[in-house]
C-alpha cells in the first residue's frame, strides 16, 4: 500500500513535471512528412528568429517568421555554408491582417501622420509551418535537406513534399536556403 | 616575474573569452534615451519572438518584436500588467523585394527584410517610471538615441492601448 502511495506521488510528481516543461506556445504534432519523415522540432516557438517576410497576394497574403535551432542560428550568424548537419530551420506562416486599432495610432505618430498611407498589419490566424532539417547523409538525395509543410500539426500529402526540393533549387548558392539574416 | 607573465596571460584569456562571448548579432550603441535614460539591452536579438507586423506606405517596413523572458513569460500566461523587469523590442528593417524568391513563387510577390530602420525598447519599471504608466521608452536610430520631441510622444501615443498595459502588441499564436 505504502509502495503503490509512493507510485502515486512519483506518477503525480512526473506529470506536474511534464506539464511545466511542455512548451507553452507553438505547435506540436507527430506525424512525420512524407519522403524525408521530418517532424515538427518541440519548442521551435521559442528558437532565435532568423527574420521576417510578406507574402502579397491578395486576401492570401501572408507575414511570416523564420526560426533557426542554435545551429542554424549560429551558422547564419557566421556566414557558414553549407549549413552543418543538424540546423534546423523552421517557417512560420500566418494571414496578413489590417490592424485599424494600430491604423488610428499610428495617424497620431508626429514622425508618421506626415507619411502617405501607413497602413498597419498584424498576423492573423496561422495558416501553416515549413520545416527544413539538415542531414547531408540522409538527405543526400535532396542537397542535404530534408523537408515538411505541416497544417494543424499534420504533414502535407506526397505530391506536396515533393515540390519542397525543386523549388528551393534557385537558392543553390545559399545551400538551399532562402531566408538570410535579418540584421 | 612569472607573477607578471600570468597575469597577462590571465588578462589576454579574459579579453579572449570577452571577445568570444559578445554577441555577435545586434546593434549596438552608445547613449540613453532622452526623459527615460535608456540604453540598448545586451543581446535583444536573440530573444524570443513575441510577433511580427509590417507598415506599409512610404514607411514600407517589416517588423519583429522580441521580449526578454519575463515579457515572454507574461505574455504566454497573460499576466496583466507586465511585471517590473519587462522589456519589449521592436525591430524594423525596410521592407525589400526577393527577385529569388519570387522565382519559386511563381504569380505571388515576396517582400523580405532589408536594411534596418530604427530600434525601439519599451521596459517596465513602475517605481521609477510611475508618470508614465510604469514604462520607458526609447528609440535608436543608427545605434544613437533620438530625440526628445520623439520620446515626448511615446507616451501618450500608447495610451489607446491602455487596457493591455499601453502594449500593442499581442503574441503571435
Amino acid at each position: 500500500m505504502k509502495r503503490i502511495a509512493f507510485l502515486l506521488v512519483a506518477v503525480a510528481v512526473a506529470a506536474g513535471v511534464l506539464a511545466f516543461t511542455a512548451p507553452a506556445s507553438g505547435r506540436a504534432g507527430e506525424q512525420a512528412s512524407p519522403i524525408y519523415g521530418v517532424t515538427i522540432p518541440p519548442g521551435y516557438r521559442d528558437w532565435k528568429l532568423i527574420a521576417v517576410s510578406e507574402i502579397a497576394a491578395g486576401d492570401k497574403s501572408q507575414l511570416r517568421a523564420e526560426f533557426g535551432n542554435d545551429i542554424a542560428i549560429k551558422a547564419f550568424q557566421q556566414g557558414t555554408l553549407p549549413f552543418p548537419n543538424g540546423a534546423i530551420i523552421v517557417a512560420q506562416h500566418w494571414i496578413k491582417e489590417s490592424s485599424p486599432e494600430n491604423d488610428k495610432v499610428l495617424a497620431m505618430v508626429p514622425m508618421v501622420a506626415g507619411l502617405d498611407d501607413p497602413k498597419s498589419f498584424i498576423p492573423g490566424a496561422f495558416i501553416n509551418m515549413q520545416v527544413m532539417v539538415k542531414d547531408s547523409k540522409k538527405y543526400a538525395a535532396s542537397g542535404g535537406w530534408g523537408f515538411g509543410d505541416f497544417k494543424d500539426g499534420k504533414p502535407g500529402d506526397e505530391a506536396l513534399t515533393k515540390t519542397c526540393f525543386p523549388c528551393h533549387q534557385p537558392a543553390k548558392d545559399h545551400d538551399y536556403v532562402y531566408t538570410h539574416y535579418a540584421p | 616575474m612569472k607573477g607578471m607573465a600570468s597575469l597577462l596571460v590571465a588578462v589576454a584569456m579574459a579579453a579572449l573569452l570577452a571577445a568570444y562571448t559578445l554577441p555577435v548579432s545586434g546593434q549596438g550603441g552608445e547613449g540613453a534615451s532622452p526623459i527615460y535614460g535608456l540604453t540598448i539591452p545586451a543581446g535583444y536579438r536573440d530573444w524570443k519572438l513575441i510577433s511580427v507586423g509590417r507598415v506599409g506606405g512610404s514607411n514600407n517596413d517589416l517588423r519583429a518584436k522580441l521580449g526578454n523572458d519575463i515579457a515572454i513569460k507574461a505574455y504566454r500566461e497573460g499576466k496583466l500588467p507586465f511585471p517590473d523587469g519587462t522589456i519589449i523590442a521592436r525591430l524594423a528593417w525596410r521592407e525589400a523585394t526577393s527577385e529569388e524568391n519570387n522565382l519559386a513563387l511563381g504569380n505571388v510577390d515576396s517582400f523580405v527584410t532589408g536594411a534596418a530602420t530604427n530600434l525601439e525598447f519599451m521596459v517596465k519599471d513602475s517605481k521609477k517610471y510611475a508618470a508614465t504608466g510604469g514604462w520607458g521608452f526609447a528609440q535608436f536610430t543608427d545605434g544613437k538615441p533620438d530625440s526628445e520631441a520623439l520620446h515626448k510622444a511615446c507616451f501618450p501615443c500608447h495610451g489607446p492601448a491602455k487596457d493591455q498595459d499601453f502594449v500593442f502588441t499581442r503574441y503571435a499564436p
